[in-house]
């Protein structure tokens, strides 16, 4: 009874406390269009009172206009060792603005963040999100964390979502005067203010107003083209017992090289002799490496392991020789070691893993930059790159993970941005021909020689892998070609630093042609038909191919008879754009009807209105793949 | 399939073999085994249990509790089995008792380059604990130096509080396993109903059979003998599941443990758990967190006088509150049969687990009078329910079942999307079991569910080479759900019908209209003027004419050779296309494709397609009907030919000439 008592009193006093107006009606109209979110107000700081720890604020309102926006509503706020919570409250409020609820910490559930298979890391999130049945609604909150460290700090975004808009957004950088921070404005309408706030600490603000939503566009460019924010970082930092300063790349490498990595290469000596002895006789720097990188790959494999310094610092050689494990920094490392015990040098580079190219920038060195490490070896006019977490790679073969962007080499001189191998459009290349005999029933039989080269390589590349009866599964989920009975399947790799892969499918299809009336009706491009597009009306970035590649095929029917005609009118399609070529043709000469494809995409930048092209192009490529046609027999 | 074992009725013999069954020697490995290239069984696995043991019994040591002894070496023949070595073992805590994994040991043995065998023990210092969230932590560790070929051999301890629910026994797993043993000792105290799942025999001969160990348990003076069980299995393929089935549980080999009784060691009466349904019938009709929550009918009684205000018969009675508690509790993504907080506060609250809302409905639909009881049931993901005996823990879910007007609606409002009637897919699961808390329960079928589409196409084809037309399609039942689900992704209808019509760059649509997206009760009705491009120019004599313009099966669901299990869709399907187009004046159809009728046997479903002509106007028809919601491994040849036929149709084009 008492409690319940207590509830209404709380309640009542939060009533009468004023409140900023949430109703609905007072957004813009023109902040609707796609927006299933809108941010009201949001204030984020981070505060650096002293030096070796940050304190992160942000007190901010979203309305959620419908179902589609509920995911917004949930409130994370990630924590770790060094990341402590000092609070957490909220208001709910009902679309006229009317105060619904409240929660706090209390209503939070903590819950560990941590990856699938991880060990020792300590990534959790508390997570709440208020359960509302009425849309619109608003929720409000305000948390408070303190990380013990000023090495790095989070970027801010103030729209970081698609379909979100913002009505207001700002964040302040408060430090004390001695504490010095560099900064990066992205996309932002207007200029930090500088100020000094009463406690004497100098202030740094940014905001926006009034940003419209974006929506999830296909080909579109990373989002540090068109998303505002800011990103921060220390000069002199303290991470701990650590300490360190930086403006540059090349600081910061310097600093990454000597305080994490330096001294964590010893290896046993009989590993040591065991590299010597295995590479004994090579003369060839390369080729003693690629021994070596392979040997690596023989005896480790790769589990997630965040231990020390917030995760940037790999766990000694000397261990990954013994427990044959590692993650993506501790192999790199080892790798490092192994090479130097062959008198090989190698660069510890950091970088942005990932299907989308993100460069390191130039001009504004940071801790934040980068999820993941490769290893650069700096052959004389040869740089050859090495991925150390998988078992399977190709010496020197990178794919589409870390290909073609700037990365962070951390060298004893300091750090070194370079740039990872570029796969060419030309050179990711997927090459097919096929002999296959068509009959009067409309069954094929033949076989088909695939090769898969640059990234395309890793098309089929896991399949190589599996047990023959999970080959023949894969290859029936890869090929659209129904009925399809595999008598052979065999794949060759040759695992170069421009790797190949070959494909031999000897392979039945009943029915593969529909029969009536003596004609046949089929689908001439067998196994490599493309969808089409979709549209983006008012399309508001620029169109970013990442990759392009190359796909040959070439498919030669044997008819049941030499006195077939084509009814339709014969395929012959040939379209050139700035961004791809294609062409198609099937040609009947004798009993031999022979399809030729090729189909280039090219990689690059575009105008946002090419998009409507580029839609346009692959609507007239699936058009065509999809050609059918019919023979009747004369 | 689920086996009793009769074992624990009958006279157990006094002492057999099972008592002295042994785990096997820590830290042996033969050459032989280390340098096996691949597994004769099944030559395509790339890892194998050679031997695993479990050793679970109720001890009577400070306190009772449920020890658990593991042990296992695994062949690992590639670096595809590479995560047999990362180990997972989930442990229950709570703030006031916990399960605890006590000596952890492990080793890797290996054949080194120059052919040694190499042992590599795993160091404890690299095992850890993580707390998951508030009931599971997880203790994980990586097995070290793992190579082609490995064996890799670990065994643990697992002390467990919560001995009601006894340690169950997973016979398979993902890889095939040489040889499984399970031994069990529980105190005649405790009465535990055994089962065996799955289609795998367990090894008989004499020292499988049960036995007793006297007076092996004592506590509080009471003392109890034992009853040894040894279960085993050899040559256990692997588990591979298939596409378009219900939970792996229904059919992986596995020994499942209920409590049925026990001896309350203070009083020594004999308590009994769920022996009966009239047992578990009472227990429900009282449990706090289910037969006393639908009592609280009075707590809906004001709330549901403006729902029910102007309703006057039953059926719309039912529609309004079923509506009304649909819009006032939020799902919270919790499964469960029974009541968290009670469903006063999962009201208040606005949220609450799948038992909260739907006993939140019975309550309410009872309060306004309709005639409706709870149906227990277990879920796809939860696998089939024992129908010999109860076993409450295989419910984790709770819908309504009402009777109006002669009628039958199951009833579920944790999807505000669902309508009356209609059960979420995760429901179409075997059977439930009504308990209506004032007659005995019974087991019920549920009403059959269905997806319906049916599109009539309605073009004229211009001179320009363009189609136009209207689009207007039918949903209904599960069909009908999803176009609402897909729809309320958007922001708004408009940004729906844009995201559509940019899908299909081919198509512009001029004018729509959707009916009845809320009215949860009726059809969901689409209805599109278009123009479709289907030709640059009408220069060419002859054109080509593919009529399945909208709906289109490019690959065959059904690809496998051979099937195991059902096809278990959950509900029948029926899909219908009516095309018709008039071409201009001067054009007619020269050819067009036969008609095609094949049915699946046992009235299992059809593909039926029809084309008729009059003049220069043409209409096109097909029906796919999958008419059961099951289809067994012997249908499987039937449903992939089927879908055979349909792509083969599907190529066919007619071809139109000009005159």
């Amino acid at each position: 009874m008492k409690r319940f008592f207590s509830l209404i009193l709380m309640a009542g006093s939060l009533l009468a406390k004023g409140q900023q107006n949430y109703d609905v009606s007072l957004i813009s109209k023109q902040l609707m269009p796609y927006a299933s979110s809108v941010v009201r107000l949001s204030e984020e700081s981070i505060e650096v009172a002293d030096a070796g720890s940050q304190t992160y604020r942000i007190k901010k309102a979203i309305t959620i206009l419908n179902r589609s926006g509920d995911d917004e509503a949930e409130i994370l706020v990630w924590h770790d060792k060094t990341t402590s919570i000092k609070y957490i409250k909220g208001f709910v409020y009902d679309g006229g603005g009317k105060l619904v609820s409240k929660f706090n910490e209390r209503s939070f559930e903590d819950a560990y963040a941590g990856n699938d298979f991880s060990l020792f890391e300590d990534a959790r999130v508390m997570h709440f999100q208020p359960s509302v049945m009425d849309y619109p609604y608003t929720i409000e909150y305000e948390y408070e964390t303190r990380n013990k460290q000023t090495l790095s700090f989070n970027s801010w975004v103030p729209a970081n979502s698609t379909n979100m808009a913002v009505e207001k957004s700002s964040f302040t950088f408060t430090c004390k005067p001695g504490f010095l921070i560099r900064y990066k404005e992205i996309n932002l309408p207007g200029a930090v203010q500088k100020g000094t706030n009463k406690a004497g600490m100098n202030t740094f603000t940014w905001q926006v107003s009034n940003v419209k939503a974006t929506r999830e566009e296909p080909y579109s460019p990373n989002a540090d083209k068109f998303l505002a924010m800011v990103k921060t970082a220390p000069v002199e930092f303290k991470y701990g017992t650590l300490t360190g300063t930086f403006s540059n790349w090349n600081e910061l490498g310097k600093w990454v090289y000597d305080r994490l990595l330096a001294g964590r290469q010893a290896l046993a000596p009989s590993t040591v002799a065991q590299i010597k002895e295995l590479t004994k006789g090579i003369t060839d720097e390369k080729q003693r490496a690629k021994k070596i990188y392979e040997y690596m790959q023989d005896r480790t494999r790769y589990i997630s392991i965040q231990i020390g310094i917030g995760g940037f610092q790999p766990f000694p050689a000397a261990d990954v020789d013994r427990l044959n494990y590692g993650d993506c920094k501790a192999l790199v490392n080892y790798t490092q070691a192994l090479l130097a015990a062959a008198d090989i040098k190698s660069y510890y580079c950091v970088v942005q893993a990932g299907g989308r190219k993100v460069d390191f920038d130039p001009s504004f060195a940071s801790m934040n930059a980068g999820n993941h490490v490769i290893l650069c070896l700096p052959f004389k006019n040869d740089t050859t790159w090495l991925e150390c977490t998988s078992q399977k790679m190709p010496f020197g073969y990178l794919g589409d993970f870390t290909d073609d962007r700037t990365v962070l080499a951390c060298t004893p001189e300091g750090g070194v941005l370079l740039h990872t191998p570029k796969y060419t459009a030309d050179k990711n290349l997927q090459i097919r021909k096929a002999t296959l005999k068509l009959d009067t029933t409309g069954e094929i039989i033949g076989d088909m020689i695939t090769t898969y080269k640059g990234t395309q390589y890793e098309n089929q590349e896991s399949l190589t892998y599996e047990s023959f009866s999970d080959q023949i599964k894969g290859i029936k989920k890869s090929y659209a070609i129904n009925n399809l009975e595999v008598s052979k399947l065999k794949f060759d790799k040759n695992k170069d630093i421009n790797p190949n892969l070959n494909e031999e499918l000897q392979f039945i299809a009943r029915d593969y042609a529909s029969v009536t009336n003596n004609k046949l009706h089929f689908t001439p491009n067998l196994a490599n038909r493309s969808r089409g597009l979709r549209e983006i009306r008012n399309r508001a970035t620029d169109v970013c191919i990442q990759r392009g590649y190359t796909d040959e095929d070439e498919i030669v029917y044997t008819l049941p008879a030499d006195n077939y005609r084509q009814e339709k009118k014969p395929l012959l399609v040939i379209i050139e754009k700035p961004f791809g070529k294609y062409t198609a043709s099937l040609i009947l000469i004798g009993n031999k009807l022979t399809y030729k494809r090729r189909m280039q995409l090219l990689d690059g930048t575009y105008s946002k209105e090419t998009y409507a092209e580029l839609t346009r192009f692959f609507e007239d490529v699936a058009d065509a793949d999809n050609y059918s046609t019919i023979l009747v027999k004369q | 399939m689920n086996r009793f074992l009769l074992a624990l009725a009958t006279a157990l013999v006094a002492f057999s073999a099972t008592a002295n069954a042994q785990d096997f020697d820590y830290g042996k490995f033969s050459h032989d085994e280390l340098n096996s290239k691949s597994y004769k069984n099944d030559t395509s696995a790339h890892a194998v249990v050679l031997q695993e043991f479990g050793n679970a019994r109720i001890v009577d040591a400070d306190r009772i509790t449920l020890d658990f002894d593991y042990h296992v070496r695994i062949k690992i023949f590639d670096n595809k089995g590479y995560d047999n070595g990362n180990i997972e073992i989930p442990i229950r805590v709570s703030s006031d008792s916990q399960e605890e994994i006590t000596d952890i040991e492990g080793v890797t043995y290996y054949t080194n380059e120059s052919g040694e065998a190499i042992k590599v023990a795993l160091d404890k210092k690299n095992i850890f604990t993580v707390k998951d969230n508030q009931y599971w932590s997880t203790v994980k560790f990586a097995m070290p130096a793992l190579h082609n070929g490995c064996v890799i051999e670990y065994k643990y301890h697992l002390r467990s509080p919560y001995f009601f629910k006894f340690k169950g026994w997973d016979f398979q797993s993902d890889i095939p396993k040489i040889s499984s043993v399970y031994k069990v000792r529980i105190p005649a105290v405790y009465n535990y109903k055994i089962s065996l799942r799955g289609t795998l025999p367990l090894l008989e001969g004499k020292q499988y059979e049960p036995g007793i160990e006297r007076d092996c348990f004592s506590i509080n003076g009471i003392k109890a003998d034992c009853s040894a069980f040894l279960f085993a299995m050899k040559d256990i393929p692997a588990f591979k599941e298939e596409e378009y089935m219900t939970s792996k549980r229904n059919f992986l080999s596995a020994m499942n443990f209920e409590l049925e009784d026990y001896t309350n060691l203070g009083t020594g009466a004999k308590m009994k758990m769920s022996k009966e349904w009239k047992d578990v019938d009472r227990e429900l009709k009282t449990d706090e967190s289910f037969g006393s929550q639908i009592k609280k009918k009075d707590y809906f009684k004001d709330k549901l006088v403006p729902v029910l205000a102007g309703k006057t018969t039953e059926l719309e009675k039912a529609y309004a509150v079923f509506h009304f508690i649909q819009k006032n509790i939020k799902w919270n993504g919790f499964l469960s049969a029974y009541s968290s907080d009670g469903i006063r506060k999962a009201f208040e609250k606005h949220t609450g687990n799948t038992a909260d809302i739907n006993l939140a409905l019975i309550t309410a639909l009872k309060s306004a009078g309709i005639n409706v009881e709870p149906v227990m049931m277990s879920t796809r993901d939860h696998g089939q329910i024992t129908k010999i005996y109860p076993v409450l823990s295989e419910f984790n879910y709770v819908v309504g079942r009402a009777e109006i007007g002669g009628k039958t609606y199951f009833l579920d409002a944790t999807d505000p999307l669902l309508s009356f009637g209609l059960l979420p897919l995760r429901c179409l699961n075997d059977q439930g079991r009504v308990f209506s808390l004032d007659k005995p329960s019974y087991w019920v079928d549920f009403a059959p569910q269905s997806q319906s589409s049916t599109y009539a196409l309605d073009f004229k084809l211009q001179e320009n080479g363009k189609l136009k037309g209207t689009i207007t399609t039918f949903l209904t039942g599960y069909d009908a759900y999803s176009k609402r689900k897909a729809i309320k992704e958007f922001n708004t209808v408009d940004e729906f019908v844009e995201n559509f019509d940019e899908k299909m760059p081919k198509i512009k649509i001029h004018k729509f209209e959707i009916k009845n997206i809320d009215s949860l009760e009726s059809a969901l009705v689409e209805k599109y003027d278009v123009e479709i491009d289907v030709y640059d120019n009408m220069d060419a004599k002859k054109l080509s004419f593919n009529p399945f313009i909208l709906t289109r099966i490019s690959q065959n669901p059904f690809k496998l050779e051979e099937r195991s299990y059902p096809v278990d869709r959950g509900m029948a399907l029926t899909e219908r296309v009516t095309l018709n187009i008039e071409l201009p004046k001067n054009y007619k159809v020269e050819y067009s494709p036969k008609n095609v009728g094949l049915a699946l046997p046992n009235n299992g479903g059809r593909f039926v397609t029809s084309f008729q002509t009059e003049g220069n106007n043409f209409n096109f028809s097909h029906i796919i009907q999958l008419n059961k919601a099951v289809y067994g491994p012997n249908e499987y040849p039937y449903l992939k030919e089927l879908y055979n036929q349909i792509i083969l149709s599907e190529k066919l084009d007619l071809i139109f000439t000009k005159s």
